[in-house]
């Protein structure tokens, strides 16, 4: 028991194996979450690094306001701002010298732009896997997201995983709707794990000045019991691991996640408002309570 | 974020203002950088967001936040017994390299973040003029603490101008025979100033901006601004509060 114990309260109590890579911890920034200005510390912490969303070409970004404050939560619509592909792999050692294995995200408009970013970030050595980000415009199909149905998904992750030719890991990150029909596509199509669930579409009205304030996606602990069952429902459909990601504030939080069927879970907007490494703390807390390790919650959940 | 939790000094009302002292080692806040702020004995997380204020005054280990109440992240933070967790001081603030005289502006009620410039530039000797609107209106009571606050400074009412910025700026004066105009206030203000220096004199302009992370990473509190000769935006917490005007595209 004692043995037991000790090895319970100890790091590799925490590890888990997502897609082959060992991360040292269950928690991943989200993208857009974790800026360069502030990675000291992050390798205590973390078990991956994830930089913000990355496209072709540099994007300037949306017109102020980006924000609004939502009950127990946040909506964004930042636009993607970006300094494009190239800029960004100049950038990328700050991320990749932290020392945890790095993801990196990316959005095209077209598929054509998802399969050219994945060839080059093929031969980029720095970089352990990609996170297709499907919740950008289709600018093929009429602007609606590559989420707006399983084929167009099918689609973005056939061409990146042809252009990547087996060299690196294929994530998809998926909005909430339509998210199980979009995840199987995904997997048929390759993917070799799915992020579940982006920012939810979301709506802010000025009644005082009877306008639109902002047009975003919801995040934070609003959105926490909507990916939850995301999570749990994909979990039971597909065979690849999912990352489990949407409102995670707490330690308790990524447990949850973890017993629904997340194989990892990303940290967002709860970063801003709590400090991800006291939700770890609280994470290991839980399993030393539970006599439990990270990589033994899936399935541990009972009916 | 890593928030402290600190000790409430004091809590003073004055109109719709409240200033709140609390006990601070830590870094010194410079002029023109904020903090986050929320309320410590608020349970959970509604309101989300912490609330970035501008340091009001620092002396000895007493910071002074100085906001208006607003809404209910406002009200919680006002109320009694609320505690407190701050940040440490965070952003680019004003840039007091040159020498004087300059003068600080503030227009509406957002004064805030002049009483610590005004501070530090009397301890380096640097002169300067005060200049603060007390807009249509404002509490009495706020007026008053203006009066008591700011000891030498001007205060314009502004209440029946047609154009209140333009109603501080006349005051002011003779732009050109300062060196650097600070400028603190509404959206209205920090436009006027922006555009009655250009070309005339230099200034600095403190912009409040919604913030979610205040680190650098979500690009919430973008502010329009040219670079080489190209509109792009820049980050209010990290690259700001303070911009100079003309960097400012608007």
């Amino acid at each position: 028991m004692v043995a037991r114990s000790e090895n319970l309260v100890g790091p590799q109590a925490l590890a888990v194996e997502l897609c082959s890579i060992p991360l040292r911890t269950p928690l991943i920034p989200a993208a857009g979450t974790l800026g360069k200005e502030v990675l000291d510390g992050a390798e205590d912490v973390y078990g991956a690094m994830l930089p913000k969303t990355v496209t072709p070409r540099p994007r300037a970004g949306n017109p102020p306001p980006r924000l609004a404050e939502a009950p127990s939560g946040m909506i964004n619509s930042i636009g993607l701002q970006n300094p494009g592909l190239d800029r960004f792999l100049e950038d990328l050692d700050a991320f990749y010298t932290v020392g945890l294995p790095l993801f990196v995200s990316v959005a095209g408009d077209t598929v054509g732009e998802f399969a050219s970013m994945c060839e080059t970030l093929a031969s980029e050595t720095r970089v352990s896997a990609i996170e297709l980000n499907l919740s950008c415009p289709n600018v093929e199909h009429g602007g609606g997201t590559f989420c707006a149905s399983p084929s167009t998904v099918g689609d973005a992750v056939a061409a990146s995983k042809g252009a990547l030719a087996g060299a690196k890991p294929v994530f998809v990150k998926l909005t909430n709707d339509g998210v199980v029909g979009n995840a199987v596509a995904a997997e048929e199509a390759g993917a070799d794990a799915v992020t579940v669930i982006n920012t939810i579409p979301a709506l802010v009205v000025d009644a005082g000045e009877r306008r639109v304030f902002l047009r975003g996606g919801l995040s934070g602990p609003a959105i926490k019991p909507v990916a939850l069952r995301a999570v749990y429902e994909v979990s039971r459909a597909v065979n690849i691991p999912v990352i489990g990601c949407g409102g995670v504030a707490s330690g308790t939080d990524v447990a949850e996640f973890m017993l629904a069927g997340a194989t990892a879970v990303q940290v967002g907007a709860g970063g801003f408002v709590r400090e991800p490494g006291a939700m770890l703390a609280e994470f290991a807390e839980y399993l030393r309570g539970a006599g439990l390790r990270a990589g033994d919650l899936a399935g541990a959940l009972g009916t | 974020m890593k928030l402290h939790p600190v000790e409430v000094l004091g809590r003073e009302e004055h109109g719709r203002h409240v200033l709140l002292r609390y006990r601070w080692t830590g870094e010194a806040p410079r002029p023109g950088q904020f903090v986050m702020a929320r309320p410590q004995n608020h349970a959970g997380l509604d309101p989300f967001l912490p609330r970035p204020l501008f340091a009001h005054d620092h002396e000895g280990e007493t910071v002074s936040l100085l906001f208006e109440v607003r809404g209910r992240g406002t009200a919680l933070l006002a109320g009694e017994d609320a505690g407190l967790l701050v940040s440490a001081p965070l952003g680019r603030g004003f840039g007091t390299e040159g020498s004087g005289p300059v003068a600080l502006i503030g227009g509406g009620v957002w004064v805030s973040p002049l009483k610590l410039l005004s501070r530090r530039l009397k301890g380096s000797g640097v002169g300067h003029d005060v200049y603060l609107e007390v807009p249509e209106g404002a509490p009495e009571a706020y007026a008053e603490f203006l009066r008591t606050r700011y000891e030498s400074a001007a205060l314009i009412e502004t209440g029946g101008a047609s154009d209140p910025p333009r109603a501080v700026l006349d005051r002011v004066g003779e732009l050109s025979g300062y060196a650097t105009l600070y400028v603190s206030g509404t959206a209205e203000t920090l436009q006027a100033a922006k555009h009655a220096a250009e070309g005339v004199v230099s200034a600095q302009l403190a912009l409040r901006e919604r913030m979610a992370c205040a680190n650098g990473s979500c690009y919430g509190c973008a502010v329009p601004v040219w670079e080489a000769g190209e509109k792009t935006y820049r980050r209010a917490c990290v690259e700001g509060p303070v911009f100079r005007a003309e960097a400012l595209a608007w």
